[in-house]
């Protein structure tokens, strides 16, 4: 397998922290630009990443031209702070609620689609403790600075908060190393080639995401790959280095269910191009065991491992955003 | 009313509008952890923000302050400095990041002196935003290794290799709104510690004890007699040592500080507890070693200064009430070179030297506009010639 494209399709953030060259390029190709920020209960961390992007890339340096909170339903004030600082708050329930709702960041990232406006969407866990505007201009200089590149992936060195005052310098990445990477290496070695393809941060074009489907939950990122991968090849895709990501360390067996719905995400889509035959029907269930009082409890999780259409099949959506493409 | 202090209220009002980035500033600049002695990462990336926003020269000197120069529209008038101290009394290990919300921020170091900073490094924009142009160069300094062990070395580097005269200076502190410092104490601080010789094999059981032996330093200190004139006063403010519960201190460690409107006076109080120490040392027959961290001499402008009555004019103008103690920043160190300046406190906050510190944001915009006032009766002439 060659690495071309590692080598040719793989950035850093500091390529692109000239920012009038982004802004020069974006007004050229008369592109608008839309940061969307999946939530739930992050009032930590929310005013501070809606205020330094609104400070760097809008304020400053008209890069991006909206923020948009799609929300799961925060029970803190994660409404508050959003909206002290200039973001526009909607809870995911009320944005098309004809086609009904439900939980999940791949619920929002979608929901997102249909309220945001601009032609390039940045998507950004609203939980990153280190964030830096480059998260945004890191992601978004590949598709502003290049003419075949329509979707960028994050990847960091990711410390984990591991409670008050410690960090660890490496891991984060556990359900990448155990689950995705050995699932590409057996039927997509090309694939390999994305650091971390689980990264919570990318950046697209609307042409790519509203052509593709996106399951509600954790599958959401290892499905966007497959599918662009699938209908518009590897070469449309980059990735680019941001350094350094601070986030909530998840237990392990939190850690498990993620790895649940990746597999059933990854196994589905392989079943659809023909890769693989399943004999019988996958369970939607993840059981993990307790221990209680000298004996272990079964706790099942049902993950039904739903998935949106692509937005462009949404009637609401084609109505709204009537364009030549 | 004097032009500098007309439009104070004005600015106060148009800073909150930028309250995005002077935030951002604070954050991305507090978040980068900087104990005395490594500021390194602090200093650059305050650097890059000064040439972010347009500064006209950007530099770090040969002590690794980093310093920005705004230049002013006249080439015949001294440079004006407003100087904030980069380091924090905070470790590289604790946790720095900082959490916002709509009316605080909460993170270590937040107070003293990372929204110090974060105001300095705003004044490029906040300038540009408001439209504001001085005649004198405008020398924004961070200075590093101010605090506790690092004796303000920084800014005394700075001011000694400084070769032209300065016509006044502002020093910017975290907290608390509302402090205008104008003098500063007579001041040694110092180290007292304590060992105890170990032997090999089986220690006795009842051998002194460190710590006792530095309480008994301490009873002995606060049975001196110090003047109410000279104000003086001894601060005992840093203790550590011991091993373990069940066993014998062998080593202890007693941080203070004399303060003193008079230098003389520090003298003698210092020698007072070189006596005490020695007398110890000599009767516990252990080692015990005084050690002087730093030491500042005691100076000051008067409040009947054009400086000081402009930053008091400036604050009543925001509705401030100023509070006058002496203050032992950077300030010490320009009024030891007879340069006209005042120590100003950005905002009000709590827990300042917790992990947990917390700023106001809303009082900061005043915090800012009393700076803004200074700096703009400095340049207006009121220490020309006084």
């Amino acid at each position: 397998m060659a690495y071309d494209w590692l080598k040719n399709n793989t950035f850093h953030h500091s390529e692109f922290a000239d920012l009038e060259r982004l802004v020069e390029a974006k007004q050229d190709k008369n592109l608008k630009i839309s940061l969307c920020l999946p939530t739930l209960n992050e009032e930590k961390t929310i005013a501070k990443e809606i205020l330094i992007m609104k400070s760097e890339l809008m304020n400053r340096f008209p890069l991006i031209d909206e923020i948009v909170v799609v929300d799961s339903g925060s029970t803190d004030r994660t409404r508050e702070a959003a909206e002290a600082y200039g973001a526009r708050f909607y809870p995911a329930a009320d944005i098309l609620p004809d086609t009904g709702n439900f939980m999940g960041k791949g619920e929002n990232l979608w929901k997102g689609l249909y309220i945001t406006q601009g032609d390039i969407i940045i998507y950004l866990d609203a939980d990153i403790k280190n964030i830096h505007h480059r998260f945004a201009y890191g992601l978004l200089g590949p598709l502003l600075l290049t003419d075949q590149i329509k979707y960028v992936k994050a990847f960091y060195d990711r410390p984990i908060a591991l409670g008050k005052n410690k960090l660890r310098s490496t891991g984060g990445g556990r359900v990448t190393e155990l689950v995705i990477r050995p699932l590409f290496s057996l039927f997509l070695p090309e694939l390999t080639q994305i650091i971390q393809p689980l990264s919570g941060e990318y950046a697209g074009f609307r042409g790519i995401l509203e052509n593709i489907p996106f399951p509600i939950g954790y599958g959401v990122e290892t499905s966007m790959i497959l599918d662009i991968y699938t209908k518009w090849g590897l070469e449309v895709m980059a990735q680019t280095d941001l350094d350094r990501r601070i986030h909530r360390n998840q237990a392990t067996l939190a850690l498990g269910r993620m790895a649940f719905v990746i597999m059933k995400t990854f196994i589905n889509r392989k079943v659809k191009l023909g890769l693989i035959d399943l004999k019988k029907q996958m369970f939607d269930e993840m059981i993990q065991y307790n221990h209680v009082e000298n004996e272990y409890q079964p706790v099942t999780y049902k993950m039904e491992g739903l998935e949106r259409p692509p937005m462009i099949e949404v009637p609401a959506y084609r109505e709204k955003f009537v364009r030549g493409n | 009313m004097p032009t500098y202090l007309e439009n104070l209220s004005e600015y106060a009002d148009a800073l909150r509008t930028l309250k995005e980035t002077i935030i951002t500033n604070i954050v991305l600049l507090g978040q980068e952890p900087a104990p005395t002695f490594k500021e390194k990462t602090r200093s650059q990336l305050f650097l890059d923000r000064l040439s972010d926003f347009g500064v006209d020269e950007c530099t770090i000197d040969g002590y690794q302050n980093p310093i920005g120069i705004i230049r002013g529209t006249t080439k015949d008038k001294a440079p004006i400095f407003v100087v904030a101290h980069m380091d924090t009394a905070v470790s590289k290990d604790v946790n720095h990041n900082y959490v916002v919300n709509e009316e605080t921020i909460t993170g270590a170091g937040i107070m003293d002196n990372s929204v110090g900073v974060g105001a300095l490094a705003s004044l490029p924009f906040i300038f540009k935003s408001l439209g504001l142009k001085f005649e004198s160069d405008i020398v924004l300094a961070g200075v590093i290794q101010s605090i506790g062990r690092g004796n303000l070395r920084g800014i005394r580097h700075l001011l000694k290799t400084w070769s032209t005269p300065i016509r006044g200076a502002v020093c910017i502190e975290g907290g608390e709104l509302g402090r205008l410092n104008y003098s500063s104490y007579g001041m040694i601080r110092g180290e007292i510690e304590c060992a105890i010789p170990m032997e090999s094999g089986f220690e006795p059981q009842f051998k002194p004890n460190a710590i006792l032996i530095l309480n008994e330093i301490i009873n002995q200190i606060l049975q001196l007699c110090l003047p109410q004139r000279p104000r003086s006063r001894i601060i005992i403010g840093k203790i550590s040592g011991g091993h373990k519960h069940g066993l014998i201190a062998y080593e202890a460690a007693l941080g203070f500080e004399i303060q003193s409107d008079s230098d003389s006076m520090v003298k003698t109080i210092f020698g007072d507890i070189t006596d005490i120490v020695n007398g110890a040392g000599h009767e516990y027959r252990v080692d015990l070693k005084l050690n002087t961290i730093s030491s500042l001499h005691a100076s000051r402008v008067g409040y009947a200064h054009p400086l000081v009555k402009s930053a008091v004019a400036a604050m009543h103008r925001l509705n401030l009430k100023p509070v006058s103690e002496p203050s032992e920043s950077e300030l010490s160190i320009f009024l030891a070179h007879d340069i006209p300046a005042v120590t100003l406190g950005v905002t009000r906050g709590r827990d300042y030297h917790r992990e947990g510190a917390t700023m106001e944001i809303e009082p900061m915009f005043n915090g800012i506009a009393q700076i803004l006032g200074v700096i703009l009766a400095i340049d207006s002439g009121v220490c020309d010639g006084v």
